[in-house]
Parts: structure tokens; sequence; C-alpha cells
């Protein structure tokens, strides 16, 4: 009975989910100016007050997982629990406005047209108030209290993050009014995703894997892309490659997602290290992070864990087996408190953690320089992907 | 000894680009003989590795350090008990090198690349294993660099000058201000400390082109430090040096003096750690410095005795675009006077 009513509130889930909507400069500065009138028009009521600033609290106490339905993709959301930013409250007077701060300087950037990153909007705020900024960090957090604000998206707010993702294989990309680009034949470094998030919106996307059979979206590190990629591995097992370079980017999981969008047929398959960091990124791939609660559930996909499991470990060399460090036991504790982690996952965290072993997917070249293909290769088509 | 080593010391400038793969092959197939003979008349095993490097820490101006030539060797030799050691990186890159040095060769000759993470932009266009990059069309659009820099051919370019870049921010700020459409130039970035195919294949265009090459990078230490890699090689690469090296690049920016001649608010500022006391403090007792470019060294000196740093970004206290509408143009222009 209690599984059932638990089930019965996912139909209610979008109305619990608080988001960030993408929304367009002059939009976002509707916004802004919505806020200050608000704020205005209670200063100057006939009962004037200071009116707080309500935010949507990133903690992991305001959480919640979505279980997908009829859908197989699941995801982290952050629900409607708000905190407040209140010029009354004497050590928190300063946090109030900072916000109003960062609101003004992003209805500068807007107004210009431009795009800036965290670290330049960091020393335009030391310049232009130095009583209020102190540290990279509170710039950073107090971006994140304004998303939580007007509830729109970092990039909308006209705030970048560089990409460091590639993709290639077999996937032709176009971007509007230019050449089409094949990504199979951009050499061995592929094409650099673009930080810039309208513009991977407009990429007319196209794939030839439709023909073939066994077809995959390979999440991966970079130094096993370049060799996939080198070796032309997309063209022997029909696949588009695709790299975060480490912990993926928001960029990274939109082009993922509009990839999935638009080939649904195709498995997405992640090649990880063997251990808690790895998986850490999978899973934010996969069902998105509390950080950027509110725009990352946007871009989970159902992402398959091809390798390195369990059963892999045997073919790694002893030599190659590290010890896990503190830092891997810590993700893999926050991992398996995770509600949203599924069973299979959590018996393999528990293996890894069990044997406080390490490896890295390279160790596999012990077996020679083409091993990693084969491997690939035979896990795809015999489906031993979780 | 190896005699064929001092055969081969009269072609010691051969241009390592058109080492063939069977001179290499043929090489380490007499190593390989001559360590044999060693060991069939019981001869005792060393082997000879010249070494190289950049600069030393010696402040007379007569130091013996050159590109070209090595400055002593190091002898290998098989000890009776080998103790069993993990295999790490570290001892995998040293021995890379190591043979290089053996078989007077590049990396890349051996076939040992690294993950290549460049970029560059601008007005150019090339050929790169049958993929044609056309930065020329869409010039502030970001390409990476590629990782077989000899591979690269029908290089093209309408730029007047080449500018390199520290960091991905500053590239990607360049972009955003659409610098390349106003200005005719070729950006690169390395993305910190450069690696070997960004080296190769800014030391390729410049070669193709003759551009002069700028390099902008933050007032601290580690952009220093950088900018030296770029112009003078790093120790660790320094056997091929005299490939990786440019030393037609000029010091853009940023400055100690830039500071206060562009306005800066002090607070901008971040102080010297210790770390980077040290670090500079290391740097200024190169040799090179005094003796290619003491201008640099006055500025480094400088830095020092201020005990305060800061980083391009710096600059958006001005405006968001004053780095790619004022700056770095009035630094070019300052150039061109006095190249006049």
């Amino acid at each position: 009975m209690e599984d059932l009513s638990k089930s019965s509130l996912n139909f209610f889930a979008d109305q619990q989910l608080c988001s960030a909507d993408i929304l367009s400069p002059l939009e976002v500065r509707a916004r802004i100016e919505v806020s200050v009138i608000n704020f205005l028009k209670i200063l100057n009521s006939p009962d004037p007050a200071i009116s707080d600033l309500p935010l949507i609290n990133r903690k992991s106490s305001n959480s919640r997982v979505s279980q997908g339905l009829l859908t197989d993709v699941s995801w982290i959301f952050l629900s409607h629990s708000f905190c407040t930013r209140s010029l009354t409250k004497s050590n928190a007077a300063k946090a109030f406005v900072r916000v109003w701060k960062v609101m003004e300087t992003c209805f500068q950037i807007l107004s210009q047209e431009k795009r800036v990153t965290q670290r330049e909007l960091f020393y335009k705020l030391l310049c232009d108030s130095p009583e209020y900024f102190t540290s990279q960090l509170q710039v950073n957090r107090t971006i994140q209290d304004v998303i939580a604000l007007l509830h729109c998206s970092r990039f909308s707010l006209g705030i970048v993050a560089s990409s460091r993702g590639l993709v290639a294989g077999r996937l032709m990309l176009q971007e509007p009014n230019q050449e089409v680009i094949d990504c199979s034949a951009c050499g061995s470094s592929g094409y650099s995703i673009s930080g810039d998030l309208s513009l991977l919106e407009k990429l007319d996307l196209k794939t030839d894997a439709r023909q073939h059979q066994h077809l995959t979206h390979g999440c991966l590190q970079h130094a096993i892309f370049q060799r996939l990629t080198e070796d032309f591995v997309f063209n022997q097992i029909p696949s588009i490659l695709i790299t975060a370079k480490g912990y993926p980017d928001i960029a990274t999981r939109f082009l993922l997602h509009r990839l999935n969008r638009a080939f649904p047929d195709l498995p997405i398959l992640a090649l990880v290290d063997w251990n808690p960091a790895g998986l850490a990124i999978l899973c934010t791939f996969k069902f998105g992070s509390i950080g950027m609660g509110m725009e990352a559930y946007r871009y989970a996909c159902n992402v398959k864990w091809l390798g390195l499991r369990g059963d892999d470990v045997q073919l790694i060399p002893e030599q190659s087996l590290l010890p896990l460090k503190p830092r891997d036991l810590q993700i893999a504790r926050s991992l398996m408190s995770s509600e949203i982690l599924q069973e299979n996952y959590k018996e393999e965290l528990s293996l890894m953690v069990h044997n406080g072993q390490r490896a890295e997917v390279e160790a596999l070249y012990f077996h020679g320089y083409d091993y990693l293909g084969k491997y690939i290769a035979k896990k795809i088509v015999q489906a031993d992907y979780i | 000894m190896l005699k064929w080593k001092q055969s081969k010391k009269m072609e010691g400038n051969r241009r390592r680009s058109h080492l063939e793969r069977h001179d290499l092959l043929r090489k380490i197939k007499e190593f390989c003989k001559s360590i044999l003979k060693d060991i069939t008349e019981r001869r005792s095993l060393s082997i000879s590795i010249n070494q190289f490097r950049n600069y030393c820490k010696n402040l007379d101006a007569h130091c013996s350090c050159s590109y070209d030539f090595p400055q002593g060797q190091e002898i290998l030799t098989l000890e009776k008990q080998c103790h069993a050691r993990r295999i790490e990186q570290s001892i995998v890159d040293q021995a890379i090198n190591d043979i290089c040095i053996l078989l007077q060769c590049s990396r890349h000759n051996i076939n040992v690349v690294s993950a290549g993470k460049g970029m560059v932009m601008g007005w150019l266009r090339f050929l790169e294993s049958g993929a044609k990059f056309d930065c020329i069309n869409s010039p502030n659009d970001a390409h990476p660099i590629p990782t077989f820099v000899e591979k690269v051919k029908d290089i093209v370019s309408t730029a007047n000058y080449i500018l390199v870049v520290e960091k991905e921010s500053v590239f990607h700020r360049l972009a955003n201000d659409q610098y390349c459409t106003r200005n005719r130039c070729i950006v690169i970035t390395g993305r910190g400390y450069p690696d070997i195919s960004t080296r190769r294949f800014l030391r390729l265009l410049i070669e193709k082109l003759r551009l002069p090459t700028f390099c902008l990078v933050d007032c601290d230490p580690y952009g220093f430090d950088i900018l030296t890699t770029y112009r003078f090689g790093s120790m660790q690469m320094a056997y091929d040096a005299k490939f990786l090296r440019i030393p037609e690049m000029h010091w853009l920016g940023a400055f100690p003096s830039d500071f206060e001649k562009y306005g800066l608010p002090k607070n901008c500022r971040l102080k010297l750690t210790v770390e980077d006391t040290r670090k500079t403090e290391a740097m200024l007792h190169r040799c090179y410095l005094q003796r290619e470019v003491p201008h640099w060294r006055s500025e480094l000196e400088l830095m020092l005795q201020s005990g305060v740093k800061f980083e391009i970004e710096a600059f958006c206290a001005c405006s968001f675009s004053f780095l790619s509408e004022k700056y770095i143009p009035s630094k070019i222009q300052e150039f061109e006077r006095l190249a006049v």
C-alpha cells in the first residue's frame, strides 16, 4: 500500500519541481525589473517594510527524486522549500545586498548583450562594491541565489562557464548558416563543445548510425576518447563518442541530452574508471546534481554503465590496481546514501569499497593497444551494461 | 661506449621532421647489438645519456647552457640487485625522454603523443589528416589544435600577428568580444602550460607565416613561467628545446607596471603567497633571463619587490571589453611604433 501511494505521488512530481527557466535576455531583464518594482511597492505602501528575498533552498533536504514511470529516466530536482535573505538579520544583511548587486550587474551585462565568466564578474563586483564582495566563492554563491530568486538559468543571466567537452563519431552537426561538420572527420581531437548553450540549442543533428544495429553514445574521459577517435572505433562500432574531460559541465550534458532526444533509439553507455569518482560522473550525467538542481534535472539521460565494473576487475593486472583514497570513500558514502541510486549500482559500489581498490580504464592497455576496442565491442554485442 | 653516437655528432642539427622510421629502427637495432656485444664479451653494461638543460642558476655571464649541445652525461648502469619498483607514470616519462636523447629524435618520432588541449581561432585555414580546419569563415570560433602536427599542411592565413594567451577564459573573452572580426590575427591558447602539440603547432605557424608573435599572461609567477616555457622551452623537454622554443616571442603583458598605467583599483591586486615568492626568486636566477631578456627580468623583479600580482580578468574592473578594445590594441600599437 505504501509503495502505491509513493508511486502515485510521482504523477504530481512536476508540481513539486522547482525549475529555472531558460529565458531570453529581455525576459530576464523584465524579471529583474519586476523584483525591483515589487520591492519599491512594498517600501512605498501604507505599511512600509523591507521585503525579504525568498530563495529556493539548495540543500539535500530540499532535493527530491523523480523516478521515471513511463520513461526510464530519473532525476534529482529541488522542491519549493525556501530560505530567505533579509536585511533585518544583522549578520546576514550583506548577503541580502549582494543579491541586489549581482542582479544589477547582470542587468547591465544583458543590456550590453555580453556574456561574462564568474571570474570576470568577481573583479567587476570587487571594483564596484568592495565592501560587499571579498571572494570568488561569495560571488558564485550569490549567483546561485539570484538563480534561486528569479528562477532563471545561469546562462540566461549572461554568465557562461566554458565547456571542456568534445564529441566525435558518426554525427553531422550544422550550426545555422555554416558548413556541415562531420564529427568522424574532425581529426584526432573531435569537435569541441561550445559553452554557449544557445548555439548548442540551434545545432542541427544528424546521424547515419540508424541503419546499423548497435549504436551508442559513449561517455568517456579524454585520453580514452582520443585513443578511440584515432583508431576510428566509431566506424567499426557505429557510435558517437563524447567526453566532458572530468566532471561534466552543463554544456556537455546539454548536448548529450539533445543527442538523446534526437536519436532516442541509441543507447547511452558510459565507460568510466573503476572508482567512486567515476561512478559519480556517471550519476551526474544520469540524474543531474543538487548544486545546480534547478537547472541540472533537465539534462538527465538514461545512461547505462558499460564499464569498468566488478566483473572487469579480473582483466586488470595486479600492479594496476591502486588503493582507494579517503576522498574516494567519502564519495562512496554519499552515493550509497542517495535514494536515487539503483540496487545493482549500489552492489558494484559496495564491491569497490569492500576490495578497497580502484583502477583506470587505461589499465586495459596491458592486453595491447587494440584491446579496448575489442572490449567495448564485446560488451555492446552481449548487451553487457546496466 | 656507443661508437655510432660520435659519428652522428656531425649531423647534430639535422631536422627531426626528416627522420625516417627506418633510421630510428636502425638506431634501435644498433643499440641493442652493442648491448648484446657488451654482454657476450662480459663487459659491464652502461648506457651514457646526454643531459640537456635550458638554463642554470649560475649568475655569472659565462655559463655553458645552450640549446644545441648537451651539458654533461648521465651514466646508467645495471646493478646486480634490481629493486622491484612499481612502474609509475613519472618513471615512464623519464624513460621516454632518455630514449629520445639516445636516439636523437623527438617524442613524436617514436609515436608517443599526448592528448592535446590547445585551441586556435582567427584568420587561418589548414588541413590535418584530410580534415579541413577553416577558421577564416568564422574567425571567432574556437578549434582544437591538432595532436599530429606533422600532418598539418596547406596553411593559409591573412593575419598580421599571432596572439598567444595563457588562459582559456581570456580566449573566450576575446571570442565573445568578436576580437578577430576587428583585428586580423590568429589567437592561440595552450590552456595553461602549453603541451607539445601546441608548441609545435605554434612553431610551424611562425615558420610558414613569419608573423610577429605576442604572449599575454597573468601578471604572476605562473604566468611568467608559462611565458618562458613558450619562449625558451621547458626543462623537462630541454633535449628538444631547439624544436619547441619560440625565440621570436614578445611579452605583450600583463606587466606589473600596467596596473598603475591603466588605473586599476587597488583591491584587484592579490598578495604574492610564500610559494609565489619562492618561485619568483628561483626564476630570477635563470641564466637566460639576464643573457637574452634583461627587460623581462626587471619586470619580474618589480613584481617581487611590490609583493603583489594580478590576473588578466582584473581589467574587467574597468569594463568587460576593456581588454579587447583598449588594452591589447594599445599594446600592439606600441610594439609597432617601436619596431618602425
